[in-house]
C-alpha cells in the first residue's frame, strides 16, 4: 500500500538528479528563475505584489543576520537596529533630496561603519557576551531616534514617499518596488551566497565550530567575528533602504526591540546558515502575522507562538530543513523494507558529505 | 552540492510565492485600488446597495492591547446595534448594514502599512485605529489612494490639517486642545497662581505646553515659575519633581504620557510635602490605575479633561446613553467586562459620528463621504459630556476640540466651572 507511492517518489527523485547533472539544466533553472521574478510582478496582483515586496525587505534583514550568527556563530540581538538606520539614513537623504544613489550608498554605509564600531568592541568578548552588547543597540536606538528629532522626526517618524513608478514605464507603483527589491535584494542575496561558500565562509564555519582550531590554522577569530558583524550591519543597512522603498515610513518602533527577536525567530525558523532560510524566514516574518490576523486579529500574538513552538518542534532544523526532512523519511522508510536503498545512497553521501551545513543547523537550535 | 542547493533555492521560492498567493487569497484581476480614477459616481470599493464595509487597524496584542481592543469594541458595538435595529439609512436613499474588519497591527507601523494594504481594495474607509506611528506609516499611501482615514485615535494635529491630509480626520482632541482648556479655566480664576510645567520632551509634552501657554499668555495673575522636561525613556523623574517642588509653585502642569511615572511623581511631590494643585493629560489621569496608587486625595485638587461620560461613574449609572452603550458592549462589541479605557467611550461616538456622516452623503461614493465627514457641526454624540460636541468643519482641529476640565472627588472626576 505504501510502498508504490515511495517507490515511485525515489525513482522520480532519481530521474530528477540526473536531470539536473545536464549542464544546460544547470543554466536553464537559474534562468527560468529569472523570468519568472521579471514576470511575476506584472500578473501579480496589487496586494501580492506588495506582500513579496516586503517578505523581500524581511528576507534581506535575516540574511544579514544569517550571516553573523547562522554562518559566524556570534549571536546578535541587534539587527533591527541596522535596518532602523538604514531606514533613517534613507529617509534623511530623501527628505533633504539628496540623490538617490548616494542615499543608498549612505543607507549601506552609515549602519556598516556603526556595525564595525560595536563589533571593533563587542568581538573581543566571548560566547553570549556579544549577545549582551548587541542587545544594548535596539534599547538605545528607540531613545535615540525619538531625542535626536531634528534629524529623525522624534516619535513622529519620518515619511519619504520616493520610489513612485517613473512616468512612462506603464508600472504600477507596486510593480515598480517589487521590481526594485528584486534586484537590490537579489543583488544582495548572491553577493552573500558566493560570500560564505568561498574562502570566508570556510573561515566563519571555522570561527563558529571551534575559535582555537581557527587560530591554529591561522585564521583570526577576532578579524572574521569583525568582518561578518560589519557585513551583517551593512546587509541590515540594505533591508532598511528597502524598507523605505516598501513601507515609506519609519519610527522608533521600527526598532523597538521586540522585532530583533522576531527576526532571530525568522531566522532560526527559515533555516540558520541557509540562503533559502533567510527568504523562508522573511515570509515567515511577514506572512504569519497576516495568517494569524485572518485566523482571529485578537489572538495574533497567541496563535504566531503556537506556530513558532510547532515549527520548532517538527522541524527543528527550520523550514530549509523540509525537503532534507522529507528524503530522510522516505530513506528510512525505504531501508525498512530493505530496497531503494541503492537508488538513496548516492544523494545521502551528497547531502552529509559536502555539506557543511546541516550539523551547525541542527546545533544552532541550541545556542 | 551546488545543484542540489540550487534545486532547494529554487524549490524554496516556489514555496515562498505559493504560500503568498494562498495566504492573499490571490487578489484576482481586481485592480480597482491600483488606478484610483474609477469611472465618475461608481460606487467605491467596498460599498454594495445593502452594506458597507469599514476597516480597521489597531494594536489588539502587545503593551498597547487594551485601548487598542477597546477602540475596536465601541465602534463594532454601535453598528452591531444599529445593524439589529434594520442597518444605517444612506442619504442616497438606500439602508446598509455597516460591517467593521479589524486587523492587529500591534502598534509596528510596517505591520500596520501591510493590513492597510490588504484591506483597501476590501473597505469602504478606514477608521477608528489607535497610535500615531502606526495611523502615520499609511497616511501617504491613503492620501495616494484616495482611501478615507477617517476619525483615528490620535492627537496628532497632522491629521486634522485638511491641507496636508485631504483624506484624514483625526477624532479625539489634540493635545493642544486639552493643555489651552485647563489653560483658560485657571486664567480665568482671578487668582494669581504659580505654575511648574513637567512635560515629556517629544510632540506629545510640547503639544500640551504650546495649548497651555497660548491660552494663559495674556492673564497676568499666571506666572510660570519653571518649566522642566523629562525623556520618555526615563525611569524617575524624582529630581525634576524636587526641583520644582523648590519653586513654590501652587499650580503643576504635568504633560506625562507614562502611568508609572505619573504615579511616582504624585508620590515623591507627597514625600516632599510639596501639595500644589496639578493637571493630568487625559490619559493618565484614571481614577483607578493613577490617582488611587498615587495618593490623589491627598493634593487640594487634581485636574484633567475629558469629553465622554464615564460609565463607571455612578453620576451617570442611570444615564441613557450609559446603559444602552454598556448593554451593546457586551452584546455586539465581544467587549464583556465594564471598559477599562475611555477608548470604548470614544469608539463608541466614532460609530455615531460615522452615522451621521453616512446619513449626509448623497452618492456611494469615498469623496462623497469625505465631504459629508467634513460637514458635520455641533453634533451632540451619545456619551458626550454637556458642552463638548462633534465639529468637523473647523481646519486644523479635529472632529471633538471641545473638552470639559474636571477635577477629581476622591472616586471618580466631576466638571468644574471654576479652578478653585
Amino acid at each position: 500500500m505504501a510502498s508504490a507511492p515511495s517507490n515511485r517518489a525515489s525513482t522520480s527523485s532519481s530521474s530528477l538528479s540526473s536531470l539536473r547533472q545536464r549542464p544546460w539544466v544547470r543554466w536553464a533553472a537559474p534562468l527560468l528563475l529569472v523570468v519568472v521574478l521579471a514576470v511575476l510582478p506584472l500578473v501579480m496582483s496589487e496586494f501580492v505584489n506588495e506582500t513579496l515586496a516586503r517578505i523581500g525587505v524581511f528576507a534581506v534583514a535575516v540574511l544579514g543576520l544569517n550571516v553573523v550568527m547562522g554562518y559566524a556563530g556570534q549571536v546578535s540581538l541587534g539587527q533591527i537596529f541596522f535596518l532602523g538606520v538604514g531606514a533613517y539614513v534613507t529617509a534623511y537623504g530623501v527628505t533633504n533630496e539628496w540623490n538617490i544613489v548616494l542615499v543608498f550608498v549612505l543607507a549601506c554605509l552609515v549602519p556598516a561603519v556603526a556595525g564595525l564600531v560595536v563589533a571593533l568592541a563587542a568581538a573581543r568578548l566571548g560566547g553570549l557576551a556579544i549577545a549582551m552588547v548587541t542587545i544594548a543597540l535596539p534599547i538605545v536606538g528607540v531613545p535615540l531616534a525619538k531625542r535626536l528629532s531634528e534629524y529623525t522626526g522624534g516619535s513622529q517618524g519620518l515619511s519619504a514617499r520616493f520610489a513612485e513608478a517613473p512616468e512612462g514605464s506603464g508600472l504600477f507603483d507596486d510593480q515598480w518596488q517589487l521590481y526594485i527589491v528584486l534586484v537590490i535584494g537579489g543583488t544582495v542575496f548572491l553577493l552573500t551566497r558566493f560570500l560564505v561558500r568561498g574562502k570566508y565562509g570556510r573561515a566563519f564555519a571555522i570561527v563558529k565550530g571551534n575559535e582555537n582550531v581557527a587560530s591554529s590554522m591561522g585564521i583570526s577569530p577576532y578579524r572574521y567575528k569583525v568582518l561578518a558583524f560589519t557585513i551583517a550591519s551593512l546587509i541590515g543597512g540594505v533591508s532598511g533602504f528597502l524598507y523605505m522603498v516598501v513601507i515609506q515610513y519609519t519610527s522608533p518602533e521600527t526598532m523597538s526591540f521586540g522585532h530583533s527577536i522576531e527576526l532571530l525567530a525568522a531566522m532560526v525558523i527559515g533555516g540558520a546558515a541557509s540562503i533559502v532560510g533567510s527568504l523562508l524566514g522573511g515570509a515567515f516574518y511577514v506572512l504569519v502575522p497576516q495568517l494569524t490576523n485572518q485566523v482571529d486579529a485578537s489572538l495574533t500574538t497567541l496563535l504566531q507562538g503556537v506556530i513558532l513552538l510547532v515549527v520548532l518542534f517538527v522541524l527543528p532544523g527550520g523550514l530549509a530543513s523540509l525537503p532534507r526532512a522529507l528524503t530522510r523519511g522516505r530513506r528510512r522508510s525505504g531501508a525498512e523494507r530493505g530496497a531503494a536503498a541503492s537508488t538513496t545512497s548516492p544523494s545521502s553521501t551528497l547531502g552529509s558529505g559536502t555539506s557543511a551545513e546541516e550539523p551547525e543547523t541542527e546545533r544552532q537550535g541550541h545556542a | 552540492m551546488n545543484r542540489h542547493f540550487g534545486a532547494r533555492r529554487a524549490l524554496g521560492i516556489a514555496v515562498a510565492s505559493a504560500l503568498a498567493v494562498a495566504v492573499t487569497g490571490c487578489g484576482g484581476g481586481d485592480d480597482a485600488g491600483r488606478s484610483g480614477d474609477a469611472a465618475e459616481g461608481a460606487p467605491s470599493p467596498g460599498i454594495t446597495d445593502t452594506s458597507v464595509t469599514l476597516g480597521i487597524t489597531t494594536p489588539l496584542s502587545g503593551s498597547t492591547a487594551g485601548p487598542g481592543t477597546c477602540t475596536v469594541a465601541g465602534v463594532t458595538a454601535y453598528f452591531g446595534m444599529k445593524n439589529a435595529e434594520g442597518g444605517v439609512e444612506f442619504g442616497d436613499g438606500k439602508t446598509r448594514t455597516v460591517e467593521i474588519e479589524a486587523l492587529d497591527d500591534g502598534y509596528d507601523p510596517q505591520q500596520a502599512k501591510a493590513n492597510y494594504d490588504q484591506l483597501k481594495d476590501d473597505v469602504f474607509a478606514m477608521t477608528a485605529g489607535l497610535g500615531t506611528p502606526t495611523n502615520r506609516a499609511w497616511r501617504d499611501a491613503a492620501i495616494a489612494d484616495e482611501v478615507p482615514q477617517a476619525l483615528i485615535m490620535t492627537g496628532d494635529p497632522l491629521f486634522s490639517d485638511t491641507e496636508e491630509s485631504p483624506w484624514q480626520l483625526g477624532f479625539v482632541p489634540v493635545y493642544q486642545n486639552e493643555g489651552e482648556a485647563f489653560g483658560e479655566l485657571l486664567a480665568a480664576s482671578g487668582e494669581d497662581h504659580k505654575v511648574a510645567i513637567l512635560s515629556q520632551n517629544d510632540d506629545y509634552g510640547a503639544g500640551y505646553v504650546e495649548g497651555f501657554k497660548s491660552a494663559v499668555e495674556d492673564a497676568d495673575n499666571i506666572e510660570i515659575v519653571d518649566e522642566l522636561t523629562y525623556e520618555a525613556t526615563d525611569t524617575s523623574v524624582d529630581a525634576q519633581i524636587t526641583e520644582l517642588a523648590a519653586s513654590n509653585a501652587d499650580v503643576i502642569f504635568n504633560a506625562m504620557s507614562l502611568v508609572p511615572l505619573v504615579v511616582s511623581a504624585l508620590q515623591k511631590a507627597q514625600q516632599l510635602n510639596w501639595k500644589p494643585s496639578w493637571f493630568l493629560p487625559s490619559n493618565t489621569s484614571s481614577p483607578g490605575a493613577v490617582l488611587e496608587p498615587g495618593g490623589g486625595a491627598a493634593f487640594p485638587g487634581i485636574y484633567s479633561v475629558s469629553f465622554a461620560k464615564a460609565p463607571a461613574s455612578p453620576a451617570f449609572a442611570q444615564d441613557e446613553d450609559v446603559v444602552a452603550y454598556l448593554a451593546a458592549l457586551k452584546q455586539y462589541g465581544d467587549y464583556p467586562d465594564p471598559p477599562a479605557f475611555p477608548h470604548c467611550q470614544w469608539s463608541w461616538m466614532v460609530g455615531a459620528t460615522l452615522e451621521q456622516a453616512f446619513q449626509n452623503m448623497e452618492e456611494p461614493t469615498r469623496d462623497s463621504f469625505m465631504e459629508a465627514l467634513r460637514s458635520i457641526e455641533g453634533f451632540q454624540a451619545p456619551l458626550m459630556l454637556p458642552d463638548t460636541a462633534v465639529d468637523t468643519t473647523q481646519d486644523g482641529q479635529p472632529a471633538v476640540s471641545s473638552v470639559v476640565v474636571q477635577k477629581y472627588n476622591g472616586r471618580g472626576y466631576d466638571t468644574v466651572e471654576a479652578f478653585e
